[in-house]
């Protein structure tokens, strides 16, 4: 209990908002693809992982690997298989209904005039295929449909639908507020009971239904029936009132009351609890695992140094951090993630002391800092300034015996540098990088670069690092 | 009014007179280097295989310098500098009228590098810096 306690108190603000958000994200998921058969398999797949997680600490090692197998492959069955259905659940929707409607509503003023419009349509005896997709995809059962992409009106349904129209025959696909396609072909029921004034157009609408989720609506241009297909089941609506419900049950607008209603509070209560606990469950096992000690070598980084001075010294490049968490954190800690920033912006030309304190020190969330070695850094700045110094060639390598360099000349002779002060004040002499004595002819021109050492150095404006060196060898007296 | 004018006069002549004598003594004491090289070894008061790099096979490297006039004897400074370092500091005696001198270093491996011979009077007034490289 009193460890209880202490995990609650030692929570922060950021931890329950941590856990508050993944928790929404993951009841969005519920509410966005319940009732979908993708949703299905991703529990199925929640279940197996738990298995497969039982089986490792029992130490059951084929059943762990055949589990995970499963699970690898259910991943890719979900991705795969289901991505229509996944992208019509996304696509359906409007990024408010994404993050934060929790009903499947459609715009009522949309059904209100498909309503309308098929009521007029029955009155004409118009006939008439309306198609309200599910949560399934329908790409692979309609075919041939003609693309439309058009606001709902009641002047669009009834010209689609007018006899002279040339996709006036086919199903119009309506999702949402738009006319998705027209002119599209539905599979045909193969059932032999079905009475015999209904007509090819009431066979598609039924055939799709038995398919799929949809829902059909079939106005016959003989009678004017209104006839709704869902499942295996053909109905003629006649009041408009008892249609417009169907449909807003359809798209899961409708007030449910009763047991139903109350069932389905029921069902999402149940995820929100269920995503809290889960992801309070994966925060403590992430977070507050066992304990993992790691001592770290980090480079030390300088900001906001005067531009006008430079590092020349520092006593040590690099700080061990060791650093206390859960393993599950330590393990996915990446470099770039653990950072110590020395602020320069009050130092001084000459020595200055840093001390390395927990503000200077970035760390990834829950991660603690145990300690700093060493905790102090001497950081020598100096300021910068301009230098003439006489440049000399360093030879390396040797002339055959026989041979001395008699003379030895370097163009320009001096060079400027641009370097701290303190340190240039102490230097006299600028050296060429190694200039090779073995393959020098009897006299002659070569060229070397001057070696700026330290490589703070910088060559000043107006002087080159490379120089010309003429040279002349003669024979030695002996 | 006479004698301040021709007083005046007379120190004018005076000073003239006396700065050819004064000046002459001031340059009389300036001793100046006519030759500064770097060489493998001296023959008869004369540098042998002048050069600017030394093998340490050859184990020594010689500075010699020729000065004239030296109007009394004075002391002058070799400074051998390895590499912005000084290496060593080495006292000649110039006589006069003309002298000629030389120091020399023994060369080890720890040595190869650029060097410079700083040649300097006294009160370290630099007459020359010879600059050589010490190579396997």
């Amino acid at each position: 209990m009193d460890n209880f306690l202490f995990l609650i108190s030692s929570l922060r603000w950021q931890d329950i908002v941590d856990i508050g958000l993944v928790s929404y994200i993951l009841l969005r998921f519920y509410v966005l693809f319940r009732g979908t058969n993708a949703f299905r398999v991703l529990i199925g797949i929640i279940i197996l992982w738990f298995f497969q997680q039982v089986a490792v600490s029992m130490g059951l090692i084929v059943t762990s690997w055949v589990v995970q197998g499963v699970v690898a492959l259910g991943a890719i069955i979900i991705i795969v298989i289901f991505r229509n259905e996944i992208r019509n659940v996304l696509l359906a929707r409007n990024l408010k209904s994404i993050f934060w409607d929790f009903s499947s509503k459609t715009v009522i003023t949309a059904i209100e005039t498909i309503v309308q419009s098929v009521h007029e349509m029955a009155q004409q005896k118009c006939g008439a295929l309306l198609v309200f997709p599910g949560k399934e995809d329908l790409e692979e059962v309609v075919q041939g449909g003609i693309p439309w992409q058009g606001a709902i009106s009641r002047e669009m349904i009834m010209s689609i639908f007018w006899p002279d129209n040339p996709v006036h025959d086919g199903a119009a696909v309506i999702q949402g507020n738009q006319i998705k396609e027209v002119a599209a072909i539905l599979p045909l029921s193969r059932r032999d009971d079905l009475p015999s004034y209904y007509g090819t157009r009431h066979r598609a609408a039924l055939g799709l239904a038995e398919a799929t989720d949809a829902l059909v609506i079939a106005v016959s241009e003989e009678r004017g029936d209104v006839v709704v297909a869902r499942g295996s089941e053909l109905k003629i609506v006649k009041q408009k009132r008892r249609l417009e419900q169907i449909l807003l049950e359809h798209m899961g607008v409708a007030v449910k009351k009763g047991r139903e209603s109350r069932k389905e509070k029921l069902a999402f209560i149940a995820a929100a609890l269920f995503s809290v606990i889960f992801t309070t469950g994966v925060w403590f096992s992430v977070s507050r695992g066992v304990d993992t000690l790691v001592t770290l070598q980090v480079p030390l980084e300088y900001t906001k140094r005067d531009l006008s001075m430079e590092i020349v010294n520092t006593s040590v490049n690099t700080v061990n951090l060791e650093l206390e968490g859960s393993g599950a954190l330590i393990k996915s800690m990446r470099p770039d993630q653990v950072q110590i920033r020395l602020d320069l912006s009050k130092s001084i030309a000459g020595p200055n002391t840093f001390s390395i304190t927990r503000n200077s020190i970035s760390l990834p969330p829950g991660v603690v800092l145990k300690g700093v070695t060493p905790s102090v850094v001497e950081v020598e700045l100096d300021v910068l300034i301009k230098k003439e110094l006489p440049v000399q060639i360093d030879w390396t390598g040797r002339l055959p015996d026989h041979f001395i360099l008699e003379q030895a000349t370097v163009m320009p002779k001096t060079v400027e540098i641009i370097g701290g002060k303190r340190m240039l004040e102490k230097m006299q002499t600028l050296y060429t990088e190694k200039v090779p004595l073995d393959n020098l002819d009897v006299e002659g021109v070569i060229a070397a670069n001057v070696a700026l050492n330290p490589a703070s150095l910088k060559i000043a404006s107006g002087s080159e690092e490379r120089v010309t060196i003429k040279y002349l060898t003669r024979l030695r007296n002996q | 009014m006479k004698y301040p004018t021709f007083l005046f006069l007379l120190l004018t002549l005076g000073f003239f007179l006396l700065l050819p004598i004064n000046a002459g003594s001031q340059s009389g004491n300036v001793i100046g280097l006519v030759e500064a090289v770097m060489c493998e070894d001296t023959k008869g008061s004369a540098p042998q295989n002048i050069t600017t790099v030394f093998s340490i096979e050859r184990r020594t490297a010689v500075c010699f310098t020729v000065f004239d006039p030296v109007p009394q004897q004075v002391v002058i400074y070799h400074h051998w500098i390895h590499r912005d370092k000084p290496s060593a500091r080495i006292k000649l005696n110039l006589k006069p009228p003309r002298w000629s001198t030389y120091s020399s270093i023994q060369l080890r491996a720890e040595d190869i590098g650029p060097w410079r011979v700083e040649i300097t009077d006294s009160q370290g007034n630099i007459f020359d810096v010879l600059r050589f490289s010490v190579t396997e």
